[in-house]
């Protein structure tokens, strides 16, 4: 066990000492962050305007759909930077050093995986501070203990996912030129693929059905419920109903899969669903791999 | 005599291509043993077999008393071995004394133990002014230093050094080479070394040369300098035509360059009683010993017998 613990402190001191691997683990989140403050915000308030009268509340309402996406990508982005350190070790032999030690290729392995989940874990955690000052510095208001304790909740399954979603990616990657294609895959495609540079209702179906269908994208789903639900309520406080859930379907707040509205409870299933599978995937994938 | 390593009929195969094929041989607890080879001769996919980094196709490994590939004696084995790799493979970014604190944790050493190899490395390899520097900030042969202590920081019955010295200079060279040779004194530690330093290989106690997969010679440096390798003199004499005269009534072959005549001797003594018959032709001359250079050009261009 101590070997382990001492494997992940070294993985952890490895990442965090190279700058340049943190700013690009944050890099898909800057972008997103940029193309906000450009156009999305405005985009968004402007289309929400058209239908219902602007309030200080509806700034906050779309900063806090942003932040949902922010937070579901910084859990994925973080994690899949971290495994960095597995391919370089790889790559560099390093990882035959540690092998020279009585401990299995497995305890190394599963070192990058827990080294993974705690970055993931430690930047979100950091990333959701940031975003709560930001809403509360624009006129929003914090989130209630119990939404906070929700949103906690939902980071640390984004996380999860993100550690196994990426350590499936990472067992394909043999060098550090093969992963630095596959972050750059996956930081490109995260934005669209949670509907954040895009809201999903502007896709066309078979856009909005890959999306329903692509895990990670529940998580943002489930942080945009948690963070929007007091804010929807005040904005659109006396629309009709159907306006509400329009609104909900065209920003991915509610997913509408084949006419059926998915509750929580069915994208919690699905999260939970994807990160046993792909546990159970990568494991056989690394038993084979290490023959 | 104790044996830490005994190889018996190692094979390893990569598809058709046969790496090792069916070598055999034994490190005596305490030695220094060279293991000597062109590139691609088959040293690496050795040592990784020996390190438990490489799966063996036949044959048998005995290291410290535990079988290679039984059940949990590999864990045994990596317990009992310390590895220099040819590259520097710690960490950029950690600190020399971290490097070797975290890597020692993966040995299950208690916190004290940990802390007095740390110790005694580090008294050993000359630490002190590098155990705060980052790794990757290091020279050559700083970083050869820390390697040597990682590998060193469970305090192993065996160390591998794969090609320790290469890069670095001579002065480096003649630290590492005498840090081990200290802790190999104080602690009758196996030094299991792989070298294109000739000079390095000819301290060893005993060596092997190995070529396509096979071994072709192996003795001492003394036994195969004396099969492989040959004394020579180089005489200046007072008048040439002379001296040319003297090596022919001596039915001596010999070759010439700017006036200095090189022979072969069968040894230094021989060397001797040709000098006392040609004193008085003989400028000045040179007695040079034959060198494990030799030996291994030798049996690389003609190969040897085992």
């Amino acid at each position: 066990m101590e070997a382990l613990f001492s494997l992940v402190k070294r993985n952890n001191k490895v990442f965090r000492r190279d700058k340049t691997q943190v700013f690009y683990s944050l890099l898909s989140v800057i972008i997103v962050i940029v193309l906000y403050a450009v156009f999305l915000q405005k985009m968004q308030v402007n289309a929400i305007e058209e239908v219902t009268k602007a309030t200080p509340a509806l700034v906050t309402m779309v900063n806090e759909w942003i932040v949902a996406g922010l937070l579901s990508m910084t859990a994925v982005s973080t994690t899949l930077a971290a495994y960095g350190i597995a391919v370089r070790d790889l790559e560099s032999k390093a990882q035959a050093d540690f092998l020279t030690a009585p401990i299995s290729r497995a305890t190394i392995q599963f070192s990058y995986v827990l080294n993974a989940f705690f970055i993931g874990c430690i930047f979100s955690f950091i990333a959701l501070i940031g975003c709560e000052i930001f809403i509360v510095s624009t006129g929003g208001e914090l989130l209630s203990f119990g939404d906070f304790l929700k949103v906690v909740g939902l980071l640390f399954l984004s996380v999860l996912l993100g550690s196994v979603f990426n350590l499936f990616l990472v067992l394909l990657a043999n060098s550090q030129h093969s992963f630095s294609t596959l972050s750059t895959i996956v930081g490109t495609a995260l934005g669209f693929l949670c509907g954040v540079y895009v809201p999903v209702g502007a896709l066309p179906s078979f856009a909005q059905n890959l999306i329903m269908y692509f895990p990670i994208s529940h998580t943002t789903l489930l942080l945009r419920n948690a963070f929007m639900e007091s804010s929807i309520s005040k904005v659109f406080e006396g629309a009709p109903a159907l306006q509400v859930e329009e609104y909900k379907k065209m920003y991915g707040i509610v997913y509408d899969l084949h006419g059926n509205i998915l509750s929580t409870s069915t994208s919690i299933i699905i999260i939970v669903v994807t990160i046993i599978m792909l546990a159970i995937l990568s494991f056989f994938f690394f038993k084979k791999k290490n023959k | 005599m104790t044996f830490a390593i005994q190889v018996e009929n190692l094979c390893k195969q990569y598809g058709n291509q046969q790496a090792v094929k069916g070598i055999s041989f034994k490190v005596e607890q305490g030695s220094l043993f060279a293991f000597l080879g062109a590139n691609g001769a088959g040293k690496s996919t050795t040592i990784e077999i020996l390190c438990t980094l490489l799966k063996k196709s036949s044959g048998t490994v005995n290291i410290n008393g535990h079988t290679l590939d039984a059940c949990n004696d590999n864990a045994e084995i990596r317990k009992s071995i310390g590895v220099v790799f040819q590259q520097s493979l710690l960490d950029e970014r950690l600190t020399v004394q971290e490097n070797i604190l975290h890597r020692g944790k993966t040995y299950g050493l208690s916190k004290k133990q940990l802390t007095d190899n740390y110790q005694f490395v580090s008294t050993h390899l000359h630490l002190a002014d590098i155990e705060k520097r980052k790794y990757g900030t290091l020279s050559g042969g700083q970083k050869r230093r820390a390697d040597i202590a990682r590998a060193l920081i469970h305090r192993p019955n065996i160390l591998f050094l794969d090609e320790p010295t290469t890069g670095l200079d001579p002065q480096t060279r003649q630290f590492v080479w005498q840090a081990i040779k200290q802790l190999q004194l104080e602690t009758n530690m196996t030094v299991f070394l792989t070298t294109h330093y000739m000079e390095e290989a000819a301290v060893a106690h005993q060596v092997i040369v190995l070529k396509e997969g096979e071994i072709v010679a192996e003795g001492t440096p003394d036994e195969l300098k004396t099969k492989y390798a040959y004394d020579s003199m180089a005489l200046v004499f007072h008048n040439s035509s002379e001296g040319i005269q003297w090596l022919k009534d001596n039915a001596i072959s010999y070759t010439e360059k700017l006036g200095i005549f090189s022979i072969q001797v069968e040894s230094t003594l021989n060397a001797l009683t040709l000098l006392k018959d040609a004193e008085p032709l003989i400028a000045s001359f040179e007695v040079i010993k034959g060198t494990m250079d030799d030996v291994f050009l030798h049996i690389m261009a003609e190969g040897g017998a085992a």
